[in-house]
């Protein structure tokens, strides 16, 4: 039984490690340009909502929007930012994320969250 | 957005880790049940190894207790006063102490030293204090606390704390956390003034999720002598007191814990959003409130009843018996509670820890710079390396989950009558797996 054991945790740990070493070495992107995002709030529907983003440590990312109302865009990061939303079309707010992690952007007034960007180191 | 403080969170963990945690949860739960100890091993009453009884005397000694209670006082009343007089921002002091250092770091310290609540809780020094500035006549408890509630009162107050941080409106408020302490303050001093220290011991939800975490402490008193020893944290877990509420109480804690991860998913989020789409009329905040309360109670809901029908599905026990069985297993809970609440709140209690204190230290916004705390930057040990985090949070789930198999085992071995030993325990196995794997399936993004 101990030497069934130790089998059993050595394959295990074999795999972890191998797992882990994969996981480690994705292939390393050449820097992307830019994350851009449209943005549109009609009616106090908001498009998209939800979504799902990828970025990297300090890349620029950029959140076009056309609103029909004033709001605040809330960045939910490390800096963190808020931007003013007017009534306007075609506003751009740009930014970049330090720290890696799961940022929500949200709309303040509308209580929508319009995207989590995961941003990797 | 969640627990108030804004501020990113976690990288989902990756798919491979998530997949290694379950399978190595999966395969030691079986080789468990199929190959292990066929005799209790663990006893509440083992005498572990003790430790130089200066320890004990020095821990006991009236000086200690009293400059550790005024510290911890002292803090506290900082804390307020920084709630109060601060800036009325997320940036305040008081929503880092309350929802950071407070609810995590309990769990940490209660892990690493014992039930800590019982000596720094602010409350109690309060209490003692006023008991002795009044005449004895005077503030003598007329009642004896009602045993028959008993962790019941602590499970509402979790839910309360866990609703405030998850569900309420907007948990950044500083007046909703503000009249939160108020009521929990006049509840628990009052209470204690008519039913005595017993009140704090069984109603404080923090006293007893602090007593609750600590039963997987190395440290103990020992039994017999009440000196502190060193000893197997399994010899320790199966002392938590079996009470009314006790599952109540910790499934408050798992629920609620898993019910943070899912509701921060795509999935419940456009579940949500088409729903206040349907509720014309109301306000947005108003209804997705009222759903996150649901969703919360839902998730409580299946901890505590899966956890007892899982108890009481075994062979050969009479009725009465039977009904006693889920307190019983009860401690078998608290190290999936405690891994799983690490996993999810680990980064939070290293950066936003650290936030809070910085922000701690100049509390009312004029410059102060304590300790020289104000200008330090928060290091983001955790969030930059992802994978080390990642393996972390995995290791803490499949750990906790480990660890509460070997419990409940155990615990079986002792309850269960000859003949159901194996059959009986196969239903609450089942059961933890799938919370390991639910776990793990939010750790991994949901």
């Amino acid at each position: 039984m101990t030497l069934r054991n130790t089998v059993f945790a050595a394959l295990v740990t074999a795999l972890m490690c191998g797992l882990v070493a994969c996981g480690g070495k994705s292939p390393s992107q050449p820097p992307a340009a830019g994350l851009d995002v449209n943005v549109t709030i009609a009616n106090g529907q908001v498009t998209p909502t939800n979504a799902t983003l990828q970025a990297k440590v300090k890349q620029q990312i950029t959140f076009h929007v056309t609103s029909d109302a004033p709001d605040e865009l809330h960045v939910h990061s490390v800096p963190d930012h808020k931007f003013q939303v007017a009534a306007a079309p075609n506003q751009a707010f740009q930014f970049s994320v330090d720290v890696p992690g799961n940022v929500e952007v949200e709309l303040h007034h509308l209580d929508r969250t319009v995207a989590t960007i995961q941003v990797q180191p | 957005m969640a627990h108030g403080l804004g501020g990113s969170s976690d990288l989902p963990v990756p798919y491979a880790y998530a997949m290694v945690g379950a399978a190595w949860a999966l395969t030691f739960t079986f080789a468990l049940v199929a190959f292990a100890w066929r005799r209790p091993r663990f006893d509440p009453d083992a005498p572990g190894h003790p430790l130089p009884s200066a320890l004990t005397t020095v821990i006991d000694a009236r000086a200690t207790r009293w400059t550790v209670a005024g510290v911890a006082l002292a803090f506290a009343v900082w804390v307020v006063l920084a709630g109060i007089w601060g800036s009325q921002t997320q940036a305040n002091g008081l929503l880092g102490a309350f929802y950071v250092l407070l609810w995590v770091g309990l769990v940490a310290a209660s892990l690493a030293f014992g039930p800590v609540w019982r000596v720094i809780s602010p409350v109690r020094t309060v209490y003692l204090l006023l008991r002795r500035a009044t005449p004895r006549r005077l503030s003598r408890p007329r009642l004896s606390y009602p045993e028959s509630w008993g962790y019941r009162p602590a499970a509402v107050g979790l839910f309360t704390f866990v609703w405030l941080e998850l569900a309420s409106p907007n948990s950044a408020s500083l007046p909703c956390v503000k009249s939160w302490l108020l009521v929990y303050v006049v509840v628990l001093l009052g209470g204690a003034w008519w039913c005595g220290q017993r009140w704090l011991a069984r109603v404080d939800p923090f006293g007893v999720y602090s007593m609750a975490v600590s039963r997987l402490s190395p440290f103990r008193r020992s039994p017999t002598t009440g000196k502190i020893v060193i000893g197997n944290p399994f010899d320790h877990l199966p002392s938590l007191p079996v009470r009314p509420g006790v599952v109540a109480m910790l499934a408050v804690l798992l629920g609620s814990t898993a019910f943070d991860s899912y509701s921060s998913s795509p999935t419940w989020r456009n579940f949500a959003d088409r729903l206040s789409r349907l509720a014309h009329g109301v306000p947005a905040t108003l209804s997705s409130s009222i759903l996150r309360t649901i969703g919360l109670l839902v998730f409580i809901s299946v901890v505590a009843l899966t956890f007892s029908l899982a108890a009481r599905a075994t062979g050969g026990v009479d009725r009465g018996p039977r009904r006693a069985l889920p307190g019983q297993m009860a401690h078998s809970l608290i190290p999936i509670v405690v891994g799983y609440i690490f996993a999810h709140y680990l980064s939070y209690l290293v950066e936003r820890g650290q936030q809070a204190v910085i922000a701690l230290a100049d509390p009312f916004g004029r410059g102060w710079n304590l300790l020289g705390l104000a200008h330090m930057q928060v290091a983001y040990v955790l969030s930059t390396h992802p994978p080390v985090l990642a393996g972390i949070k995995v290791a803490c789930v499949v750990t906790g989950h480990i660890t509460a198999v070997i419990a409940a085992h155990d615990k079986a071995l002792r309850l269960l009558p000859a003949g159901y030993q194996l059959t009986g325990q196969l239903t609450m196995m089942l059961v933890m797996v799938g919370y390991t794997f639910t776990g793990l399936y939010l750790l991994f993004g949901g």
